[in-house]
C-alpha cells in the first residue's frame, strides 16, 4: 500500500515536470475564473477569446503564424491566480488577457512584470492597479472613479434628493459605493442608508425592509447581478416602487432573468455600451458568429473586454512587429490608438488606463431589453 | 518500513528538495511553495487537531491573524517583514488562547462549529475593515519583499529555500515536541479524556496549550504568506482555506508529520496536475479525496503509537 | 414595532428553510454521529432536478399548481432521497468502522465532486425558474408584506417536520431509528437491522432536504450550483444551535437562526450579520455546551 501512495507521488511530480513544449505559434494566454463562484464570467471570457483567435488564425494570425491561446483557471482566488500566473510565464506566452475581479488580478501583477509579459485586465475596475506603475499592465476596462463620478452625476441628473447606498462588501462595490458616497455628500445630497448586505443569499427581505424604513428616493446597489436580480424581485414583490441604480457588475444578460421582466423594468445601470449598442460592423458581425456557435449571447460585457483584450494585443504584436513584451506594451501606448474593438475604440493612457469616457447610462425597459438612454 | 528505510527515504526526499529548484521552472518551484506553505499550516492544525483531538475548522482565522499583523506592522512602521514572525507568531497565539478559553471544554462537534464561527467572524470583521486598520475587502498591499542577510528575496526559487526551511525547522522541533511528555499528554488526551484527567494530566491547560501553539506556528506561517505575495486580502483566507487544512491532517492520518507533509502535496498539487482538465479538475479532485479516505480510512500514512523499549502487542490508533 | 413584527416574519420564512435543511444534518448524525457536509449539495441536487423536471414535464401545466407542485415535490423527494442512498453506500459506509473524521472528509470530497458535477451537466450560470407558476398573492395582515406563498413555506415547512417528529416518536421504524441511535450494537442485539436504518436516514434525511431545494427555487426563483455550500452551512449551524441528533432542537435552531440573522440586520448592522449570528451562537454554547434541546451526555467511562 505504502508503495502504491510513493509512486502517485512520483507521478505526481513527473506529471508536474511535464510541462512546456516549444512550437511554432504565437501563445496568448487567458487567465480566466474557470471554476468558482465567477466560472460563468471565466467561460464567457474563454468562449470569446478562443472565437477571436479562430476568426483571426482563418485570416492568416499573426506575423505570418498562428495564434494559440492557453487558458489557466484562476479559479476566483488571489492564490491560485498566482500559480495560474506562474504557470502562463512558464508557457511562453507573448501576452496574457485576463482577469475578472480586481484582487484577483492584483496577485498576479508582479509575476507578469517580473517575467516581462503585458497583461491587458478586462474586469479590473480597482483604481489602485494602475497606480503602481507597472509599465507592461493595460486593462480594458473603466476604472472605479469614472464610474463612480458618473453615478453621482446621474443621481443628480435624475434629480434625486435623499440616497441609499448598498454594496457587497467586495473591492469592486465598496470601492464604487466610496466613491459615489464621497461625491454625493460632497454636493450636498442626503445620503440616508449606507451598508452592505451579504453576496450568495437568497433572501434579502430584512434588508429590503430596512431600507424601506430609511424612506430613500432612490437606491444605488454596486454590487453583482445575482443580487440584484433578488432585491428587484423581492421589492417588487414587497410593493416597494423605489428605482434601483446599479453598476457595472449588474450589466448581465441574466438579470432580467433573475428579476422576472416586470420587476426589471425601470431599473437604471451604469456601464460600458454593450456590444449590440455599437454600430460598427464589426462588433455585429462578431456577435451574430457567437450566437451562432454558441446559441447565446456573451453573458456579460466583461467576457467582451477580454475579448477586446485579445484584440489589443494581436495588434499590438503585428503593430511590434514582434512578440517581444516590452515592444508590444510601447506599441499598445504609443502607437495604438481608437483602435476598434467590440466594446467601442480603444487607447491606453501612460498608466495602461482606457482612455475616453466609456459609461453608458442604461434602462430596462418593460420587455426586459437594455435601453441605452441619450 | 523498517527505521533504516524510513530515515534513507527521509534522507533522499530532503536532497531531493533541496536540489528541485535547479531543475524546475518558476511554475513547479512555485507549487512546491504552495504545497511548502500548506505544510507548514497542515503542521500547525496537526498540533490542535491531529495530536490533541480537538475539532478546530477555523484554522485560516489563526493563519489571517499572523498575516495581517505581519502587514499591518511592514506597511504602517516599516518592521522588516521576517522580524514580525515572532510577533505575529504570539498575537495569533494569544488570540487563540482568548477565544478557546470559554470553549476548548465543548464536545468535538460543537467545537467545530464554534472555530468555524471564529474563523468567519474574523474573516467578516476583515472585510469590514475592523478598527480602520485591515483595508477591508481591498486588503494591505505593497508589503515589502524579506531580506536574508542584506539579500532580497523575490524570485520562487529564493521563497524555497526560505519557506522549506522553515518547513524543515518546525519538522524538527514537532518531532521534538510530539516526543517529549507534552507531546505524550496531548496524544492521552486524544486517546481518553477522561482517563487522562484521572492520571493527573491538566486537560484544559494542555487543550489551550495545543490551541495557542498550533495557532501561534499558523501565525508564523502567515507572515511568509503575507511576504511572499506581497498583498493580501480577507479572500485569502476563507472558510474554504480552513477545510483544506483540515483534510490536510485527516488525509495524511491525524498526528502522523510525514502523513501531512504528503498530503499536503495532494491536496495542493493534484488540483494543479489536473489542470488540463479545465472545468472538470475540481470534479476529479473531489472523487480522488473521496476514494483515497476509503481506501485509506486511517489516512494515508497513519501516525503509529509511542514505542517504548518494551515491544510488545500494539493496537493502531482507533476512535 | 411594525418593522419589527415585519423582520420577525422575515426571519421566520428564511428559518423555516434552514430547519427543513437542518433536520437531514441531524438526522444523519443522531444515527451515524457523522457531519453530512455533502447534505447541502443534496438540496442544490433538489433544486436542479425539481427545475429540469418543472420544465420538461409541464406538470403544472398539465395538473394545474397544486397537483402538479406535489407531484413535483414527491419526483424530486424520491430522486434526491436515492441519491442520498447512492452516497452513503459509496462515500460513507466502507468509512463506518473508521474514525469519525476521515467520514468527514470523504463528505468533503463528495460534496465538492457533487457540486462540480452539477457546474458541468448545467454550467456555471444562474439557472432560473419559470416565474408565471406561483400564485402572486401578498397578504396583508395588520400592515405587514406576507407573500402567500412564504407563508404556505412556512407551512409546509412546519408541517413535514411535525410529521417526521412524529414518525420518529410514534411508529415502529421510527423506534428503530432511536435505538439504533443511542447504541448501535445494542440494537443490532435486539434484532434490528441496523444497516437498514441506516439505509432509512438517508434516505429521508436527504428526501427532506431535496424538498427544501425545491422551495427554494420555486419561491427565490434562482438556483446556483455553489448555493448548497451556503445554506448547509447555515443549516448546521442551526441543527448545532439547537443541539445536533435532535429534531425538535433542528426546528428551534433553524428558526431561531433566521429570527436572529434578520433581526441582527435590522437593529445591529447588515454587513455584520453572520457574525452577529455566530456570535449568539458561541454565547449560546457557552451557556448550553450541547445546545438548546441537546441532552446532556455523560462521557462513557
Amino acid at each position: 500500500m505504502k508503495q502504491k501512495v510513493w509512486a502517485l507521488v512520483a507521478v505526481l511530480g513527473l506529471g508536474i515536470a511535464a510541462g512546456a513544449q516549444a512550437a511554432d505559434t504565437i501563445k496568448i494566454g487567458l487567465m480566466a475564473p474557470m471554476t468558482g463562484s465567477w466560472a460563468s464570467e471565466g467561460q464567457g471570457m474563454k468562449k470569446i477569446v478562443e472565437l477571436l483567435a479562430e476568426q483571426q488564425n482563418a485570416k492568416g494570425g499573426v506575423l505570418g503564424k498562428q495564434i494559440e491561446i492557453v487558458t489557466e483557471d484562476d479559479g476566483g482566488d488571489p492564490r491560485t491566480a498566482s500559480l495560474a500566473a506562474q504557470r502562463l510565464t512558464t508557457k511562453g506566452v507573448a501576452a496574457v488577457v485576463g482577469t475578472y475581479g480586481s484582487a484577483v488580478t492584483e496577485a498576479s501583477q508582479n509575476i507578469y512584470d517580473e517575467a516581462g509579459i503585458p497583461q491587458v485586465a478586462n474586469g479590473s475596475t480597482a483604481i489602485r492597479l494602475t497606480e503602481k506603475g507597472f509599465k507592461k499592465f493595460f486593462r480594458t476596462a473603466p476604472r472605479d472613479d469614472e464610474q463612480g463620478r458618473m453615478a453621482a452625476q446621474t443621481i443628480a441628473k435624475l434629480g434625486f434628493k435623499k440616497i441609499a447606498i448598498l454594496h457587497d462588501s467586495s473591492a469592486y462595490a465598496k470601492g464604487l459605493a466610496d466613491e459615489a458616497n464621497a461625491l454625493l455628500k460632497k454636493s450636498g445630497a442626503n445620503v440616508v442608508f449606507f451598508d452592505a448586505l451579504t453576496p450568495k443569499e437568497n433572501d434579502y427581505t430584512a434588508i429590503l425592509t430596512k431600507l424601506k424604513g430609511a424612506n430613500p428616493d432612490v437606491v444605488l446597489f454596486t454590487g453583482y447581478y445575482p443580487e440584484a436580480g433578488l432585491l428587484l424581485k423581492q421589492k417588487k414583490g414587497m410593493n416597494w416602487a423605489v428605482p434601483f441604480i446599479g453598476g457595472d457588475a449588474t450589466n448581465n444578460v441574466d438579470l432580467v432573468k433573475l428579476a422576472g421582466k416586470e420587476a426589471a423594468a425601470g431599473y437604471y445601470f451604469l456601464s460600458p455600451p454593450q456590444p449590440q449598442d455599437l454600430d460598427t460592423a464589426d462588433a455585429k458581425a462578431f456577435l451574430a458568429d457567437y450566437q451562432k456557435k454558441h446559441n447565446e449571447l456573451p453573458p456579460s460585457i466583461w467576457a467582451v473586454l477580454a475579448g477586446d483584450g485579445f484584440r489589443a494585443v494581436a495588434a499590438g504584436i503585428a503593430g511590434a512587429k514582434s512578440t517581444d513584451g516590452e515592444k508590444v506594451a510601447a506599441y499598445l501606448h504609443k502607437d495604438l490608438k481608437n483602435f476598434s474593438g467590440l466594446s467601442g475604440a480603444i487607447s491606453f493612457d501612460a498608466k495602461g488606463d482606457r482612455e475616453g469616457e466609456v459609461y453608458r447610462l442604461y434602462k430596462v425597459d418593460g420587455e426586459g431589453k437594455f435601453v441605452l438612454q441619450k | 518500513m523498517k527505521p533504516r528505510l524510513k530515515w534513507l527515504g527521509a534522507g533522499a526526499f530532503v536532497a531531493l528538495m533541496a536540489v528541485a529548484p535547479l531543475f524546475l521552472n518558476a511554475y513547479q518551484v512555485d507549487v512546491l511553495n504552495s504545497i511548502g506553505l500548506y505544510a507548514l499550516l497542515g503542521l500547525s492544525l496537526n498540533l490542535i487537531l491531529g495530536e490533541a483531538g480537538l475539532f478546530n475548522m477555523g484554522h485560516a482565522a489563526f493563519y489571517a491573524m499572523g498575516a495581517y499583523t505581519a502587514a499591518i506592522l511592514n506597511t504602517r512602521y516599516q518592521i522588516p517583514i521576517l522580524w514580525t514572525l515572532p510577533l505575529s507568531g504570539a498575537v495569533a497565539g494569544a488570540f487563540a488562547l482568548a477565544v478557546a478559553r470559554p470553549v476548548v471544554h465543548l464536545r468535538g462537534d460543537y467545537l467545530l462549529i464554534v472555530t468555524i464561527g471564529v474563523g468567519e467572524i474574523v474573516r467578516i470583521a476583515l472585510v469590514n475593515d475592523v478598527f480602520g486598520i485591515t483595508g477591508g475587502a481591498n486588503g494591505i498591499f505593497g508589503i515589502a519583499r524579506p531580506r536574508v542577510f542584506g539579500y532580497v528575496i523575490r524570485r520562487p526559487d529564493q521563497f524555497f529555500y526560505l519557506i522549506w526551511g522553515f518547513v524543515a525547522l518546525t519538522i524538527f522541533l514537532f518531532l521534538r515536541l510530539r516526543k517529549s511528555r507534552f507531546g505524550r499528554a496531548l496524544n492521552y488526551l486524544r486517546e481518553d479524556e477522561v482517563a487522562a484527567e484521572g492520571s493527573g494530566i491538566d486537560t484544559a491547560y494542555y487543550k489551550l496549550a495545543a490551541f495557542g501553539l498550533g495557532a501561534a506556528w499558523a501565525g508564523m506561517a502567515g507572515t511568509l504568506f503575507a511576504a511572499k505575495m506581497t498583498i493580501i486580502s480577507p479572500e485569502s483566507f476563507s472558510f474554504w482555506e480552513s477545510v483544506v487544512l483540515f483534510m490536510i491532517v485527516i488525509l495524511g492520518g491525524a498526528g502522523s508529520i510525514a502523513g501531512v507533509l504528503l498530503a499536503a502535496f495532494l491536496v495542493v498539487g493534484l488540483p494543479e496536475l489536473f489542470r488540463e482538465l479545465s472545468g472538470a479538475r475540481m470534479l476529479v479532485f473531489g472523487l480522488v479525496m473521496m476514494v483515497m479516505m476509503v481506501v485509506r480510512p486511517q489516512g494515508l500514512l497513519p501516525a503509529r503509537g509511542h514505542r517504548f523499549s518494551w515491544a510488545g502487542p500494539q493496537k493502531g490508533v482507533e476512535r | 414595532m411594525e418593522e419589527f413584527f415585519q423582520q420577525l416574519t422575515n426571519g421566520l420564512a428564511v428559518g423555516g428553510i434552514y430547519a427543513l435543511i437542518a433536520l437531514g444534518y441531524t438526522m444523519v448524525y443522531g444515527v451515524l454521529k457523522l457531519i453530512n457536509f455533502a447534505h447541502g449539495d443534496l438540496f442544490t441536487y433538489g433544486a436542479y432536478l425539481g427545475l429540469t423536471l418543472l420544465t420538461s414535464l409541464a406538470l403544472t401545466d398539465r395538473l394545474g399548481f397544486a397537483a402538479g407542485v406535489l407531484v413535483l415535490a414527491l419526483m424530486v423527494m424520491g430522486l434526491v432521497a436515492v441519491l442520498g442512498a447512492i452516497l452513503e453506500r459509496a462515500a460513507y459506509r466502507p468509512l463506518r468502522q473508521s474514525p469519525r473524521l476521515s467520514a468527514v472528509v470523504s463528505a468533503l470530497g463528495a460534496s465538492i465532486f457533487l457540486q462540480n458535477t452539477l457546474m458541468l451537466i448545467y454550467g456555471a450560470r444562474f439557472q432560473v425558474y419559470p416565474d408565471n407558476i406561483l400564485p402572486a398573492a401578498t397578504l396583508n395582515v395588520f400592515g405587514l408584506y406576507l407573500p402567500l406563498m412564504r407563508v404556505l413555506i412556512v407551512l409546509a415547512s412546519v408541517l413535514m417536520m411535525v410529521a417526521l417528529y412524529l414518525f420518529i416518536q410514534k411508529t415502529k421504524i421510527g423506534t428503530a431509528i432511536r435505538a439504533a441511535a443511542i447504541d448501535q450494537d445494542a440494537a443490532r442485539l435486539m434484532g434490528i437491522d441496523v444497516n437498514r436504518v441506516i439505509m432509512l436516514v438517508f434516505l429521508v434525511g436527504p428526501a427532506l432536504g431535496g424538498i427544501a431545494g425545491l422551495m427554494v427555487g420555486l419561491y427565490y426563483g434562482q438556483i446556483n450550483f455553489t448555493m448548497g455550500w451556503v445554506y448547509g452551512m447555515k443549516a448546521f449551524t442551526a441543527a448545532i444551535l439547537g443541539g445536533i441528533g435532535n429534531i425538535p432542537g433542528a426546528m428551534v435552531g433553524g428558526l431561531l437562526l433566521g429570527v436572529v440573522e434578520a433581526l441582527g440586520a435590522a437593529y445591529i448592522s447588515i454587513a455584520w450579520k453572520d457574525a452577529i449570528a455566530f456570535c449568539v451562537l458561541i454565547l449560546i454554547l457557552i451557556v448550553r455546551p450541547t445546545g438548546l434541546l441537546g441532552e446532556r451526555v455523560a462521557d462513557k467511562v
